[in-house]
């Protein structure tokens, strides 16, 4: 299962830039393919693509979205364990953790270090196993 | 890997990895850390020595519950049991020769927990976990920073050499980990190279001019930064103390405390006889990270099969030393539990916390999409710890001769401190334990009806 291209893409490109795993090949002003093997599901393709001609692993096409409407993580440090899964789920290395946050509580925190980086997958909810990271529109 | 001459291997990959099932898998999660995040306060770093003491003292012991140590290590990290393990026996001194008479409290306060914390920046938390034992710690000298050494290197670079230099402990441990050394081998090769220097065996000229005394830390740092480098006396040193005292001869080898060439970690068999005999039986040997009567007490296997013998929440110590088949059966558990453990890529802390606490084998299921009991996880271990022991025999490893030093098992016996007069049987143990797995009790050879049995060929194909 992966995100695909349909024969209405007009190459412009945007999806395979924004690609985080390099699973989109194609020349500019053709047609665009997504490598099936390499394809990690994050959605990114789908929300640039200003053709509608991505669909997602379930067939469905996907809505393009301004880059300010992207869902982004909002991390709970209450709920937190700094466990770090987060940061290594995300695909565009955009999370980072914090130094210590206090000097009662010795932990560092998951926190976005790099927003433009964030492509608005999910994976660091998806994989946080305490539900600390929770997606909010901005 | 030390053989090819290779420090480590990375592995990376950009594809998610999957699992049947994810919500279990988070469910299971959620009710582990809940085990974890439970944390209590605690007494101060001041007073773990005295609990060690005390614990010396009483004729009788407590099974271990791992949610108190998980307290301790979610505070301190492993250092929480420096003072402790000196005062209780379970740390060796000078070179194992020694005890807390030799290094008492006024010396190990250098290393007490507190002292170490109080270099911490920032807790440090392996991979996906939610304990987070370690820390970054800030240091003097021209590193300014490090991992917060471990128990095990401040034990074998502190107590081991009689040192109380803590900043010499955090030193080295940097130079080692930046040199992809071992601490604790690091350290019991010293200790091996001062006994020497102390028999008279190694000299002055040999030491380059080393003054190898007890607990001289700037020559242990020197002779450290010389083995790193293989530079004079540090060349000689660097593969080890087996293969030192083989080459200084003059029966070095007296002083020379492995099992099978791996120097031994800081725990020590004559307090607790199971890690004695998982020194010699694993078939790498010398690994304290597999197995004890005290991690069998944490694991708490029994709580999830019926067959393996439960554990009396108070004994007299002397119950031990008694070498009978439940100590086996302990012990063998312990090895097929921390192989599936191991495999699984679990944390053997994490497991410390019990078996109805951390979920190891429902994880297992809820990754696979398999519904299969623990008894079937452990013969998957078991499978692997034959497979390991068929592998040496094959490459002509004799397991007999990963017996550790006479002075690790209580021949002769201490005179003083916590072990005294203790010795561990080995002979019965070992062949006890080679018997649980269905391997020859005399040449730890697996029978060719185990290997069938473990569906590993038939026998000589692959042993």
């Amino acid at each position: 299962m992966s995100y695909r291209i349909i024969d209405i893409c007009n190459g412009c490109g945007a999806c395979r830039r924004l690609c985080p795993v390099d699973a989109i090949r194609g020349e500019k002003n053709t047609l665009h393919a997504v490598v099936h093997d390499m394809c990690i599901e994050c959605g990114a393709c789908g929300r640039v693509c200003p053709v509608r001609a991505v669909t997602d692993p379930f067939g469905t096409v996907c809505t393009m979205l301004k880059k300010s409407e992207w869902e982004r993580p909002h991390f709970d440090s209450k709920i937190c364990m700094s466990c770090g899964i987060c940061i290594d789920a995300c695909p565009v290395h955009c999370l980072s953790l914090s130094g210590a946050a206090s000097s009662n509580d010795p932990h560092g925190y998951p926190y976005m270090a790099e927003g433009k980086k964030c492509i608005g997958c999910g994976f660091c909810a998806r994989e946080c196993p305490v539900d600390a990271v929770t997606m909010v529109a901005p | 890997m030390g053989a090819k001459r290779l420090k480590a291997v990375v592995l990376d990959g950009k594809k998610r990895i999957g699992v049947h099932n994810r919500a279990e898998i988070k469910r299971l999660s959620q009710l582990c850390n809940k085990w974890v995040q439970f944390q209590p306060l605690f007494l101060p770093g001041s007073m773990a020595a005295y609990v060690g003491t005390l614990m010396r003292v009483l004729p009788t012991q407590m099974a271990m519950d791992g949610l108190l140590y998980k307290i301790l290590l979610k505070k301190w990290g492993t250092g929480s049991m420096n003072q402790m393990s000196v005062e209780m026996g379970d740390s060796p001194i000078k070179n194992w020769k020694g005890s807390s008479e030799d290094w008492g409290i006024t010396h190990s306060r250098s290393v007490n927990p507190d002292a170490i914390r109080k270099h911490e920046k920032v807790k440090y938390h392996c991979y996906a976990c939610p304990l987070g034992c370690g820390g970054i710690c800030a240091m003097q000298g021209k590193y300014g920073e490090t991992h917060k050494p471990e128990y095990e290197s401040v034990l074998a670079l502190g107590g081991l050499l009689m040192n109380t230099d803590l900043e010499s402990i955090f030193h080295l441990c940097e130079v080692l980990n930046r040199a992809g050394m071992d601490t604790i081998s690091a350290g019991a090769t010293v200790a091996f190279a001062i006994e020497c220097y102390e028999a008279g065996i190694l000299t002055k000229e040999d030491t380059d001019g080393l003054e190898l005394t007890w607990g001289n830390s700037n020559a242990i740092i020197a002779l450290i930064e010389k083995m790193v480098r293989r530079e004079g006396i540090g060349d000689l040193l660097a593969d080890g103390s087996k293969a030192a005292a083989r080459k200084i001869g003059k029966n070095a080898g007296n002083y020379a405390m492995h099992a099978g060439g791996q120097e031994l970690p800081m725990h020590d068999g004559r307090n607790d006889p199971g890690y004695g005999v998982h020194y010699a039986v694993e078939p790498a040997p010398g690994r304290h990270n597999v197995g004890a009567q005290m991690y069998y007490e944490m694991f708490q296997l029994w709580k999830v099969m019926k067959s393996l013998p439960r554990v009396k929440p108070l004994y007299f110590k002397g119950r031990k030393y008694v070498a009978d088949e439940e100590k086996a059966a302990m012990a063998a558990a312990c090895s097929k539990f921390m192989n599936v453990v191991n495999c699984a890529g679990l944390c053997m802390f994490g497991v410390f916390l019990g078996a109805k606490r951390i979920p190891a084998f429902d994880w297992l299921n809820a990754a696979t999409g398999w519904h299969r009991p623990p008894e079937h996880y452990m013969e998957i271990g078991e499978r692997i710890q034959t497979l390991k022991q068929a592998f040496n025999i094959r490459q002509g490893v004799d397991p007999r001769t990963f017996w550790p030093a006479g002075r690790v098992i209580g021949r002769p016996p201490q005179t003083k401190g916590a072990n005294r007069g203790r010795s561990i049987n080995m002979e019965k143990m070992i062949s006890d334990y080679y018997t649980q797995f269905g391997w020859d009790p005399e040449t730890g050879r697996p029978t060719e009806k185990t290997m069938a049995r473990l569906g590993l060929g038939a026998g000589e194909d692959v042993v």
